[in-house]
């Protein structure tokens, strides 16, 4: 098998963006990366599209070929992976997969999903369409539901607080105010979402016991990335290379009640246990990390889960600081989905892009982990049913 | 004692796991043949939540939806229908029933509802 490196990345600010269509964002995003990795006027072997829901929010299926065509890169091989809210992650797998396998050499990867487009109810009805169709969806349940279930069983189960999750919120949603791609920019204060008389009124209960704040927003979006053989790269471009260095990836029952342990997420460690065995690598080697934040509860336990922190310990650890810059292991330095924003399909691609950017040492003081040589990210699918992770780290 | 003739599990006749919903293999030795097991007994809450951001379907302010435990071990989602989460609690033994849970195109569509 042979080494894969990434050697190009685009993003475009993720928000509202009523002005573009789907493909709008995602060929821009796509431009930027072919541009950064030097194909900027060159084809590729293939593409895959990672999107969950155009074909229910938008009427348009096959978006792959459509992308193809607009970017001129026929006849190139063209898929669009749907695996849920972890379809970027999947879309860049398969690419890894096909280049070090040896059949492909360059392969661009493109995430997407507009989601504003729809009202709100039509948009958290799209989402929760992952659900069991008999046995969950019918009742209600959104996946914000899910997490707040989750949530409580965690604060019987290992003590975790209120002042825990918020700790997760305030710091992904500061260091998203430092992002020049993220969905939200506005910092917010512990004053202002908790301690105050009025916090309620900016802060309701949304899935009890989770909160407005703990959750992300619904965003327009899109992220590309340039895959290439290693060995090949130099022809292409001078960026420092950011090597995958191992994938994983592992799933779970369809249904949260037939877990015998829904906090145990076991997904989330199968998925991470292969991606360090394959890379060498162990989470203690990481230095920053980009975990699936859906719900603030969702990076506590993927903290502990992937080997940073002990079981019950994660929630701790964020509110001494330790996930935040300068701390023990910086998680979601990009404002992870809470602030950056969770465009389904595109959210696998943008933990990527964020990851390269700080392997390259490319990001602004305030954001940039010093040094950074290993980096981690975790894209959560379904309930916790389908989960993508990757180790990557800067070639020297 | 209740009967929930409408929460049919499945028990693995081989090594007896329980599943609902239904799988093609069990889940622990992939064997194929399953014993029908109807919920049975009052409903231990094991988890729940209350959501205000309602998908479509739905003309309430909010929904309360927990996990409960059968009495023979079936696990099931549910609507509980009560004012407000109020003395709601992991632990407590609710009361099943079998009504409608979402219209859908004006059809009421039925499910597991529980009380307090
Ligand atoms: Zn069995």
């Amino acid at each position: 098998m042979r080494d894969v490196a990434v050697i190009g990345v685009g993003i475009i600010p993720f928000g509202r963006r009523d002005e573009d269509s789907l493909l709008d964002m995602l060929a821009y995003s796509s431009l930027k990366a072919l541009d950064d990795a030097g194909l900027g006027e060159k084809g590729v072997d293939a593409l895959y599209v990672a999107n969950m829901g155009a074909g229910i929010l938008q009427h348009q299926t096959a978006i792959a070929s459509a992308l193809a065509d607009r970017l001129s890169l026929l006849p190139c091989s063209a898929d669009t992976v749907e695996n849920g809210p972890a379809s970027g992650a999947s879309a860049i797998k398969n690419g890894v997969l096909a280049i070090a396998s040896g059949y492909y050499d360059t392969v661009l990867v493109a995430g997407g999903e507009k989601m504003r487009e729809v009202v709100g109810w039509k948009a958290t009805d799209f989402v929760a369409t992952l659900t069991h169709p008999q046995v969950e969806y019918p009742y209600g349940i959104t996946l914000p539901g899910m997490a707040g279930m989750l949530a409580r069983l965690y604060m019987e189960k290992y003590g975790l607080t209120e002042e825990q999750l918020i700790a997760v919120s305030l710091k992904n949603q500061r260091m998203g105010s430092l992002n020049p791609y993220s969905h939200v920019e506005m910092m917010i204060t512990k004053e202002g979402i908790h301690d105050h008389r009025d916090a309620i009124v900016n802060n309701p209960m949304a899935a009890d016991p989770l909160h407005l704040y703990d959750m992300c927003p619904v965003s327009d979006g899109a992220a590309a990335v340039m895959l290439c053989a290693l060995e090949k790269a130099s022809q292409f471009t001078s960026n420092v290379p950011v090597v995958v260095a191992g994938f994983g990836q592992a799933t779970d029952t369809h249904t949260l009640q037939e877990r015998d342990d829904p906090t145990e997420l076991k997904a989330v460690t199968l998925a991470a246990q292969q991606a360090f065995a394959r890379a060498g690598l162990t989470p203690q080697d990481v230095d920053v990390a980009e975990l699936h934040d859906a719900f603030t509860i969702l990076e506590i336990v993927e903290s502990e889960r992937v080997g940073f922190f002990k079981t019950g310990e994660g929630g701790k650890a964020a509110e001494r600081g330790e996930t935040a810059l300068g701390g023990k292991i910086p998680i979601n330095m990009s404002g992870g989905l809470k602030a950056r924003g969770h465009p389904v399909g595109a959210t696998g691609v943008a933990q990527v892009v964020d990851i390269v950017f700080q392997l390259r040492h490319a990001l602004p003081e305030g954001r940039q982990v010093k040094n950074a040589k290993v980096g981690f990210t975790l894209n959560f699918g379904g309930f916790g049913n389908n989960i993508v992770s990757f180790v990557l780290r800067r070639a020297e | 004692m209740n009967r929930m003739d409408q929460i049919v599990a499945y028990r693995c006749k081989k090594c007896g796991r329980i599943h609902y919903p239904c799988h093609d293999r069990c889940l622990d030795c992939k064997g194929r043949d399953f014993d029908r097991l109807v919920a049975e007994g009052d409903a231990k809450l094991l988890t729940y939540t209350q959501i205000f951001n309602l998908p479509w379907g739905f003309e309430v302010r909010f929904l309360i939806i927990g996990i409960v435990e059968f009495e023979n071990k079936v696990k099931a989602m549910g609507q509980i229908h009560a004012a407000s989460l109020e003395g709601i609690h992991a632990g407590m033994l609710l009361k099943p029933a079998w009504q409608p849970v979402r219209q859908v195109a004006g059809e009421a569509v039925y499910g597991l509802v529980l009380y307090p």
